[in-house]
């Protein structure tokens, strides 16, 4: 009452804001929740659940993309738990428990909302084996930590170690079921994947090469990122769907979603140029010439106290970038006729069982949620990398 | 003769001839854009000798002994340094730097390394060294300058008297026959500095060739070999520390000693 008093009604203008935006904001949530609970027909979601997240994917090959699911959980948790130090103190029990529940428990609550609304026993065990490989990785990474063959391996070879199981099956989903046989939020998941993967270390060398001492280096990459940045995204992807005809005959020409990741990647490796040049930039001039004092050559200057220092520093914005792609990528559906989650979202509402009734919010809805999850869990672990790299740190 | 001996840097303490000098500064000249930060100095370092640079803001004290590691290139005249000649091949470059420690007043210590990884950074990518040994290397030349218990932590744990003894040890695990210093106390905190020039006057009692440039007057008396008086880019004045500080001969030594005692 105390604490309503003095920060809600502390006068006539804050009790007149408070009454205001109060009714705004139950009236608000009120028709989120009636949306949501009573007049929400999400039985087209239930019934596209399918279709939504992976599209036309064969069905005998799901198993692939279930496996591939499960191993990069288990490779995460594996790799998570095994680096982590065992000098530092580590906390409580309970403690880690909740920090758990706090990275992880969004990504839970949805996997086992969408459990629920799917509705089936294959599900329900799909999600179960996803729980079973993340203890198993923790299994794993404790062992590394703790037994003795295992913790005499040294770091480079224990995690491309692994990271053999995904990439092996990555790879076999992707010789099994062309790109093009994708579908649904499976493909938003990839190109954003793929795309970050690939633009990063291409950001990196253009943001040196701009920084470089060799003139036709600088002109090269410096041509690119302006030229890049210039040209709105979605136009470079109609380019990519229509003008790559002009050149290549249309039966060498790749799929569409090949086509929608080499934009991607292009693209946003000329932001991450810019952003790594910027904290190349924020290193003060000491680093190097101590870094000269002691004799090391500039690549090594660059590579070791230069470069991994501009790096932390950027990460903020980094992931800022690789958040707008992930999202972004609801572009190559429209541009490029792709049946990403978009796509199909509104495909669906044009099904005879559910055609003119106005299901479109329903299916927007669930869009949006797929996609602010992710983002939020990117955000989340962007701040949580920050943490962690700043040990020390000013 | 009698005027040359306080104003000619090349001329060694204790007898020392030229085939002790392991810095030979020969008419050298650096000007950065119209402003003439050296204008033709001449100087010498012998081997053990440790020589002070004093003198007023913007004298050139500090470009003199940047020009020695060439963190700035010269413009005019010629700089050896243990036998090779400063040129433009960066072979020559990375050679001097390999045999040159420097120590700055801001510390530049790399911040995203551990202590331990800060000392044998050096040894390990320049010299080649097994992670062990450099370790081992960097974990002596810690003790040698009394922090052995922070090698695990990282630079901005340290207070700044502690990372400037980091950054000395830094520079010793090259094994340099000179050490710079570029006013290695100007950004400490006062309760800091003899923390630092307790170190720094170890080393010179060991035997070490330095070139230090301080505003500390009574470390400069106490450690000195030779003393260089500098103003407006040119060398004024040399002598022991009880010729320049209790007899000083020039009327600008003069002017800047009155000013600072």
């Amino acid at each position: 009452m105390i604490w309503m008093k003095r920060n809600l009604f502390r006068s006539v203008g804050d009790s007149l804001l408070t009454v205001v935006f109060g009714s705004v904001a139950v009236y608000v949530l009120w028709g989120v929740l009636q949306f949501v609970f009573v007049t929400g027909r999400w039985d087209i979601i239930q019934v596209n659940l399918k279709l939504l997240l992976v599209g036309r994917f064969p069905e005998e090959l799901l198993w692939l993309v279930s496996g591939s699911i499960m191993a990069l959980a288990f490779w995460v948790s594996a790799a998570a738990t095994s680096s982590q130090s065992t000098k530092e103190a580590r906390p409580g029990f309970g403690r880690r428990i909740w920090e758990a529940f706090q990275r992880f428990g969004l990504l839970a609550a949805t996997g086992l909302l969408l459990i629920a609304v799917s509705g089936d026993r294959a599900s329900l065990v799909m999600g179960a084996m996803i729980l079973g490989s993340i203890i198993l990785g923790q299994l794993v990474g404790f062992a590394r930590r703790t037994l003795s063959p295992l913790n005499a391996l040294p770091g480079w070879i224990w995690h491309p170690l692994l990271a053999v199981a995904p990439i092996v099956l990555v790879a076999l989903t992707l010789s099994q079921a062309s790109l093009d046989l994708w579908g649904g939020f499976l493909i938003n998941f990839y190109i954003a994947i793929i795309s970050i993967v690939l633009s990063f270390p291409f950001g990196i060398l253009l943001a040196l090469g701009r920084k470089s001492t060799l003139p036709i280096v600088r002109l090269i990459s410096t041509t690119y990122i302006e030229l890049i940045r210039g040209a709105p995204l979605f136009v470079l992807l109609l380019l990519a769907g229509v003008a790559l005809e002009f050149f290549v005959p249309s039966s060498m020409a790749p799929g569409q979603i090949a086509r929608a990741v080499t934009v991607f990647t292009l693209f946003t490796a000329a932001y991450v140029a810019e952003i790594v040049r910027g904290g190349l930039q924020s290193i003060p001039a000491g680093q190097t010439e101590a870094g000269k004092a002691l004799g090391l050559n500039t690549t090594k200057i660059t590579t070791l106290v230069t470069l991994p220092q501009a790096l932390r520093n950027v990460i903020p914005a980094q992931i800022g970038q690789f958040i707008s792609l992930f999202k972004d990528t609801t572009l190559a559906g429209v541009a490029l006729n792709v049946l990403d989650l978009l796509n199909v979202g509104t495909a669906i509402t044009a099904q005879d069982d559910f055609l003119g009734q106005g299901l479109i919010y329903e299916t927007l809805a669930f869009v949006a949620l797929l996609f602010w999850v992710g983002s939020y869990v990117m955000s989340r672990e962007s701040q949580r990398i920050e943490k962690k790299l700043g040990v020390g740190q000013r | 003769m009698s005027k040359d001996v306080f104003t000619d840097a090349t001329i060694m303490s204790g007898g020392r001839t030229d085939d002790d000098a392991i810095v030979v500064m020969d008419n050298v000249y650096k000007r950065f854009k119209d402003f003439e930060a050296l204008k033709g100095v001449n100087f010498k370092v012998g081997r053990k000798e440790v020589v002070v640079v004093i003198g007023p803001s913007g004298s050139g004290k500090s470009t003199l002994i940047r020009c020695i590691n060439r963190l700035e290139e010269h413009d005019d005249g010629r700089i050896i340094v243990d036998g090779t000649e400063l040129t433009t091949d960066i072979r020559n470059i990375q050679e001097i730097r390999r045999e040159t420690g420097m120590v700055f007043q801001n510390f530049n210590l790399f911040p995203h390394l551990s202590i331990m990884s800060n000392v044998a950074i050096g040894p390990r990518q320049v010299r080649r060294m097994p992670k062990s040994e450099a370790e081992a290397l960097a974990m002596e030349l810690l003790t040698r300058v009394k922090i052995p218990e922070q090698a695990e932590k990282y630079p901005a744990q340290l207070s700044g008297g502690q990372q400037q003894r980091v950054a000395i040890a830094r520079a010793l695990a090259m094994k340099p026959k000179v050490m710079l210093f570029d006013e290695p106390t100007s950004a400490l905190d006062p309760e800091m500095i003899n923390e630092v020039l307790d170190v720094i006057k170890e080393l010179a009692n060991e035997g070490m060739t330095m070139v230090v440039v301080t505003h500390e007057m009574g470390f400069a008396r106490e450690v000195a070999d030779r003393v260089v008086f500098m103003a407006e880019g040119e060398i004024v004045e040399v002598g022991t520390p009880k010729d320049i500080f209790d007899n000083p001969q020039e009327e600008r030594t003069k002017k800047f000693l009155s000013q600072i005692l």
